[in-house]
């Protein structure tokens, strides 16, 4: 019998809002968090493929807490930290009442710490002068310190990690922290993903990979828009979400309020391609399996999917080819939407993006709008995807997140019962 | 046909130098996926090389164009003399350098 695991809390940062309210009832209305990017310094800003992003705002006026100093992290560990506060303030979870070693962290982040990453490095060579690498550079790009800063402001000292799978790497975090509650390492893992990468080599480097968006610089708010006809690229976001999981005796114990249960969880590899999908969709259609079997669920019995689209061109109808392969007939019943529309890709923290969304679907009925959803591909058209909010009783959510690397990963989540 | 004599071997030569075989198993005919294996990644960094080596900046929508060699060979020559006949749009050179994103249609 596997121990089961439940969410107990949800906080995030997102170019729809910081604060899980806020987020929800701009996710619920379908607003886009895309805008235009300012200019990189005195780089040309016309010679960026891409010049929309999906950007979060109002972050200067956070407060962090006191115990430690965020200046001694980049923006996404300062974003991580942010919303693995709230998750805890959510919680109700007191960390003075828990055995510190029975609460473990764990961050996906894909990127990390460029913000300082690039200006270290654009100054070294520009004065020439390595005795000025500032002192902080090595804590700050190494890519455990959010998990370690998470840690730190808390007081958790259990399993201490961080995943970096590229864009699939916090649906791998919450499937770690899954796994650790599952084996006994601990009672709760605070769960996170966090990347802000919106920074010039970054940036300028996914755009000469041709991945983002290059047809609605004009405009930004139409530019997301996945499993749409017109789709011609992601758009980059930034941000983080956090979700704390708990074992459902340690939940139950402390009475704490349950959003959903994390049922099951899927790792794989295509081992395939470095930046592209197998096209027959065959490799994603086993990772949801596995996913289901391990929540010992069937294919039958899921109500909605939290998609990967990241609206690219490819990458969308992969996804949705392998919905149609595993699902089959009743591939058309299931609702879908995709985050990625509303914030855009906010890469490490993608999957826990995706699993808020899941978990308060699953406990509200209401399944946010896939923004900017106009005319259907007949490459990827599902007949549950809307652009409209869309209300129903769901038991079952799948959450999909795939990374370069040829990596996948599946979540299943359950409505609490 | 100037233009055409000058441009193809440097194509040729950036295809044989990417794929590291003898430039002379190139030919205008080939296709850049099934013939030479050239996946999605593949062509963007073989346009990555193209774009340095005539300084040009090609638009995400023109790729779907370049299917052969022929086609990329047709496509440079095109986009370094705007005014040919092969592109009768944009008459004035200094508009398409100045905009080149404007020439996407999506």
């Amino acid at each position: 019998m596997k121990t089961r695991v439940v969410v107990t809390g949800l906080g995030v940062v997102s170019p729809i809002g910081i604060g899980v309210p806020i987020f929800w009832k701009a996710a619920l209305e379908g607003r886009s968090g895309i805008t235009a990017i300012p200019p990189f310094g005195d780089l040309p800003l016309e010679a960026y493929r891409c010049r929309v992003a999906g950007q979060v705002t109002g972050f200067e006026s956070v407060r962090f807490p006191e115990s430690v100093n965020p200046d001694r992290v980049d923006r996404y560990a300062q974003f991580a930290l942010v919303a693995t506060q709230e998750a805890l303030a959510d919680s109700g979870l007191r960390m003075d009442r828990e055995p510190p070693h029975r609460v473990g962290v764990i961050v996906g982040a894909g990127m990390g710490g460029m913000v300082m990453g690039e200006r270290e490095i654009t100054q070294l060579y520009q004065s020439l002068k390595p005795n000025r690498v500032h002192p902080n550079f090595i804590p700050t790009i190494t890519l455990n310190s959010a998990s370690g800063i998470v840690a730190m402001a808390c007081g958790a000292k259990g399993p201490n990690l961080t995943i970096s799978t590229a864009c699939s790497s916090s649906a791998h975090a919450l499937g770690q922290a899954l796994t650790c509650i599952r084996s006994g390492q601990a009672d709760v893992v605070i769960t996170a993903g966090a990347d802000a990468s919106i920074t010039p080599l970054v940036f300028a480097g996914f755009c000469s990979l041709r991945v983002l968006s290059t047809g609605f610089n004009e405009e930004p708010e139409r530019a997301s828009r996945p499993f749409d006809l017109a789709r011609d690229g992601f758009v980059m976001g930034e941000g983080a979400g956090a979700l704390i999981l708990e074992s459902l005796a340690h939940a139950k114990k402390r009475k704490a309020r349950i959003y959903a249960e994390v049922a099951g969880y899927a790792a794989t590899s295509e081992a395939y391609h470095m930046v592209i999908p197998r096209e027959d969709g065959t490799d994603v259609a086993a990772t949801m399996k596995l996913a289901l079997d391990d929540a010992d669920v069937t294919p039958a019995q899921v109500d909605y999917i939290n998609a990967h689209a990241t609206s690219t061109p490819i990458g969308d109808a992969v996804e949705a080819k392998a919905i149609r392969r595993l699902f089959k007939t009743r591939a058309d019943r299931i609702l879908i939407n995709a985050s990625k529309s509303l914030i855009g890709h906010t890469l490490g923290a993608a999957g826990a993006m995706g699993a808020i969304a899941s978990s308060l679907a699953l406990e509200t009925g209401q399944v946010h709008p896939t923004a900017n959803y106009e005319n259907s591909d007949p490459a990827c058209a599902l007949a549950g995807i809307s652009r409209d909010t869309q209300e129903r009783p769901l038991k079952v959510a799948l959450l999909n997140a795939f990374g370069f690397g040829s990596n996948n990963a599946a979540l299943v989540l359950k409505r609490f019962a | 046909m100037g233009a055409s004599s000058a441009i193809a071997p440097r194509i040729h030569q950036a295809l044989a130098d990417y794929l590291k075989r003898d430039v002379q198993t190139i030919t205008p005919d080939q296709a850049l996926r099934e013939d030479l294996g050239l996946d999605s990644m593949a062509t963007i960094e073989l346009l990555f090389r193209i774009e340095e080596a005539f300084d040009l900046q090609i638009p995400d929508g023109d790729l779907q164009k370049l299917v052969t060699v022929a086609n990329v060979t047709a496509y440079v020559e095109g986009r370094l003399a705007p005014a040919s006949p092969a592109t009768p749009r944009k008459p004035s050179p200094k508009q398409a350098a100045a905009k080149p994103a404007k020439r996407k249609k999506n």
